[in-house]
């Protein structure tokens, strides 16, 4: 125990030496019933009551939770979560062991993802990744010639309503098209509400409309894009 | 490095959404061209797209027509205006500013 500490302790005792039994017992048992109540009671009711050893020096304190410093917190939160959405989205998908990446894809190794459907989403494409190919339509490009299906959503909610689609289109469920290239497959599947809009010069040029349909192109189980279309 | 422009040929007859661009291969030592989708990347031997090119292996990774390097590769890239005059492709292609 630090030197600093023992006066307290020991003027406690001389304190209670000095004081009639029932004092002491009076204060002891309310020491007691404090130590075990002092947990709860922050806990039920957001307090920030000390704890015995706080009191007596043995215990860093906690910060007391004001106005300021809950912004500080929640300033760190939001900074936290943005950092993670940002370097989910933007830098080269990592195989994380034992979690799955955007919540729903399986590590196949290799910087290969398995979706729940079955679809595979590897290394390719200009970006690197098919992963970031796709990531180029949550947000809209006006200066492109011609139109650019834009996903009004997150990652995660996008790999879904590609998902639904190519389960859906696999499926024949009503409203749904394929059709096969050469190399490819093409899935189409329309939404009961809007996904995304039209960007692109051809979308800015129509006030960029609402978009109901989703199309995948994939080789064989391979995903090689996908995007929201009129 | 980007270019200022888009060099394309139209847009793309298998996923209806991409652009079908000009990228050129430079790894043996001659300009090879060629017309890939930006979005499905279909890759064409010509600015006619008549005639497909598609790889033969499971890496489902768009190839040179003649050497089958990877169209990703560092000796690849889109073509300026001087590589489409180059290759004769000038009068194929349209150019939009960027």
């Amino acid at each position: 125990m630090p030197r600093s500490q023992r006066p307290s302790t020991e003027s406690m005792a001389n304190v209670l030496r000095v004081l009639p039994a029932r004092w002491a017992i009076t204060i002891i048992a309310v020491l007691i019933a404090y130590v075990l109540l002092q947990p709860r009671l922050n806990t039920w009711f957001g307090w920030q009551l000390p704890s015995i050893p706080a009191m007596l020096g043995q215990e860093t304190p906690k910060t007391k939770n004001t106005p300021a410093s809950k912004q500080a917190d929640a300033k760190k939160q939001a900074d936290a979560k943005t950092s993670q959405t940002q370097s989910s989205t933007t830098e080269k998908p990592k195989s994380s062991s034992g979690s799955f990446k955007f919540g729903i894809l399986k590590s196949l190794g290799r910087d290969r993802y398995e979706s729940p459907a079955g679809l595979v989403y590897g290394p390719g494409s200009e970006e690197g990744h098919r992963l970031q190919h796709i990531e180029r339509h949550l947000q809209d490009d006006p200066t492109r010639p011609g139109s650019h299906g834009v996903f009004q959503g997150t990652m995660e909610q996008f790999l879904i309503a590609i998902d639904d689609t190519y389960r859906r289109a696999r499926g024949h469920a009503k409203g749904t098209r394929t059709r096969n290239e050469e190399a490819e497959t093409i899935y189409e599947a329309p939404f009961d509400e809007s996904i995304g809009y039209l960007g692109g010069s051809s979308g800015s040029g129509q006030k960029n409309p609402p978009l109901k349909r989703m199309r995948v192109v994939v080789r064989g189980k391979n995903l090689i894009t996908a995007f929201p279309i009129p | 490095m980007a270019l200022p422009y888009l060099i394309y040929v139209r847009a793309c007859p298998i996923c209806k959404e991409g652009l079908c661009r000009v990228r050129v291969c430079t790894a043996s030592h001659h300009l090879v061209g060629c017309v890939i989708c930006d979005e499905c990347e279909s890759v064409w031997t010509d600015p006619d797209m008549e005639t497909r090119s598609i790889e033969k292996d499971d890496t489902y990774t768009a190839s040179c027509p003649e050497c089958g390097l990877s169209l990703w590769d560092e000796a690849c890239h889109w073509a300026d205006i001087q590589e489409v005059c180059l290759l004769g492709w000038y009068d194929k292609v349209k150019v939009a500013r960027t």
